[in-house]
């Protein structure tokens, strides 16, 4: 028991992983005792229900359908807003006028919940590829704004010195100090740009789409098919879990004396 | 040592205009220079402006009157011809050893595989071989400051400014850094020109000791030091080394316990 306990503290591959697995483990018990008491299936169903859906599913190949529907839409939307982020969070950090003046609108943007917007954007762009692509920009942007200009103005002034010490050309300073010391922070505002993204996803769909996980989520719920709404849930689940890990590790191998 | 002067500094001012508050005077007319190959120390209390001197001469600060001279010409940014190792922590923290210490000649355009070469060379100079793929953040505060001395050195400057570099090490590691300091003197035979506030670390090291008074800065007084070279940690043990060392405490002394007061 005990070296099971020091296994387990341990910062490494191995250990991360039955982590891991020891609290999936722990869900699936909770959630089939729980689902032994609530004996209503329009509520609760229990893991193997939801994992027999779930094999349906992907036998009667609508799973491939929704999956590539939703990935496609959320991967190209997101890849985009990060750009668009960089991008703005550049500007705003190179430009003290820019930054003071668009400082309080995108704020007060990123404080609005711009997901109560998705009725109105499916009204204007039609249902499709076209709203869940601004829906998913409009949530994911910002994170990557804010933390690209704050990353890019935190800079530690005593390597910007050195670096003129040894004749660096403005471009020189930004490409080897002032960009690498703001990529960490910038990967963290991705991290939670990706987390917004899924949601920005699933209600475009809710809203307006014939295919995706939203989409499967809202019909199966309207047939009260409670393992399949689950199953799909556990897909969204799983894409927000991959993107958090991935990103967590590569913020940490870009700030590796963050550690200490 | 050739008698040619190296670095000349003449009638330096340097006044700091602050928004909405009084402005400070960190330097007053500032005359000094320094000989090809000479080590010169510069010691003074704290906020004596030897900081802003050593940038003003680096080129990263423009003085508010006077000028400095490398080999008989005005400069007044920085360039190849001066390297500076900074009283804090400026290594990149996401290069590693070898990168950090070839981070100059880089900046400069020199190849990647020739900057490698010549980074390694100074590795070996300051005993840092085997830690050429560390980060900084693995190393002690001493291997870190090698790793500081050894990236100034590998753009081959003709002179060496070297602010408080041993401030933050522990008794122990500052005499060795002392000694290995001394060696790579001798061997790369560059102007040095290094602030302390450590008056038996500039009298062991140095051929001249520059004394700042207080606020603002002015040279007090340059005493030469003739104690016989090479020099070796038992030198600080004899009376004439004492001796001197008591000297320059007393010029500084009274500036010092003031200092002391005032923060
Ligand atoms: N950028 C600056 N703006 C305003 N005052 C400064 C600046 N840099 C240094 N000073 C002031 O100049 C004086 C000399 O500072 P410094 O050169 O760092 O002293 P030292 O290195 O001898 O301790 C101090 O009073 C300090 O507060
Ligand atoms: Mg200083």
């Amino acid at each position: 028991m005990r070296q099971l306990y020091e296994f387990l503290e341990q910062d490494n591959r191995s250990a991360g992983f039955a982590r891991v697995a020891i609290s999936t483990l722990a869900v699936l018990l909770v959630w089939q005792l729980v689902s032994m008491l609530v004996t209503n299936r329009l509520l609760l169903v229990p893991p193997a229900e939801v994992a027999a859906a779930l094999v349906k599913e992907v036998e009667s190949g609508a799973m491939w359908t929704n999956a590539v529907a939703t990935v496609t839409a959320v991967v190209t939307s997101f890849i985009v807003s990060v750009a668009i982020g960089v991008a703005v969070g550049l500007a705003l950090a190179s430009s003290r006028v820019l930054s003071l003046t668009g400082g309080p609108v995108l704020s007060a943007l990123n404080s609005v919940p711009i997901i109560a917007l998705a009725p109105l954007f499916i009204a204007w762009l039609g249902l499709g590829f076209a709203s869940k692509f601004v829906l998913v920009i409009m949530v994911a942007v910002f994170p990557v704004v804010v933390t690209t200009e704050a990353g890019l103005r935190a800079t530690d002034k005593q390597l910007v010195e050195a670096a003129r010490s040894f004749n660096a050309t403005p471009l020189q300073i930004f490409s080897t100090v002032t960009f690498p010391y703001a990529l960490p922070f910038i990967v963290s505002g991705i991290r939670v740009a990706w987390a917004r993204a899924l949601v920005g996803i699933v209600v475009a769909e809710f809203f307006g789409s014939f295919a995706g996980f939203g989409f499967a989520i809202l019909s199966a719920s309207q047939t009260f098919d409670t393992a399949r709404v689950l199953g799909y849930v556990i897909m969204l689940g799983a894409m927000g879990l991959i993107g958090s890990v991935l990103f967590a590790t590569l913020e940490r191998r870009l700030a590796p004396w963050r550690q200490e | 040592m050739s008698d040619a002067i190296r670095l000349k500094v003449e009638k330096i001012d340097k006044v700091f205009k602050r928004r909405d508050k009084p402005s400070v005077e960190a330097l007053r007319s500032i005359d000094m220079s320094v000989a090809e190959g000479e080590f010169v120390s510069i010691v003074g209390a704290s906020g004596s402006g030897k900081s802003t001197l050593l940038r003003i001469i680096d080129g990263l600060i423009a003085p508010s009157g006077g000028r400095v001279l490398v080999d008989g010409r005005a400069v007044d940014k920085p360039g190849p011809d001066r390297a500076m190792v900074f009283q804090q922590d400026s290594l990149l923290p996401w290069k590693t050893v070898v990168d950090n210490v070839a981070y100059g000649l880089t900046l400069a355009g020199t190849r990647r595989a020739d900057a490698e070469r010549t980074a390694q060379r100074f590795i070996d100079i300051a005993g840092l071989q085997g830690f050429e793929h560390h980060y900084p953040h693995q190393l002690s505060g001493g291997m870190r400051q090698r790793v500081n001395v050894a990236r100034a050195l590998a753009v081959n400057p003709k002179i060496l400014l070297l602010d408080e570099p041993f401030a933050a090490l522990d008794a122990q590691t500052r005499e060795i850094m002392q000694t290995e300091l001394l060696s790579i003197w001798q061997e790369t035979r560059k102007t040095v020109l290094l602030i302390t506030h450590q008056i038996d670390e500039a009298v062991f090291l140095s051929d001249r000791v520059i004394v700042f008074s207080a606020r603002p800065g002015t040279i007090r007084e340059e005493i030469p030091v003739t104690l016989p070279r090479p020099r070796t940690l038992e030198l600080k043990r004899s009376p004439a080394f004492v001796e001197l060392v008591d000297h320059i405490w007393k010029l500084i002394e009274a500036e010092v316990r003031a200092g002391i007061k005032q923060s």
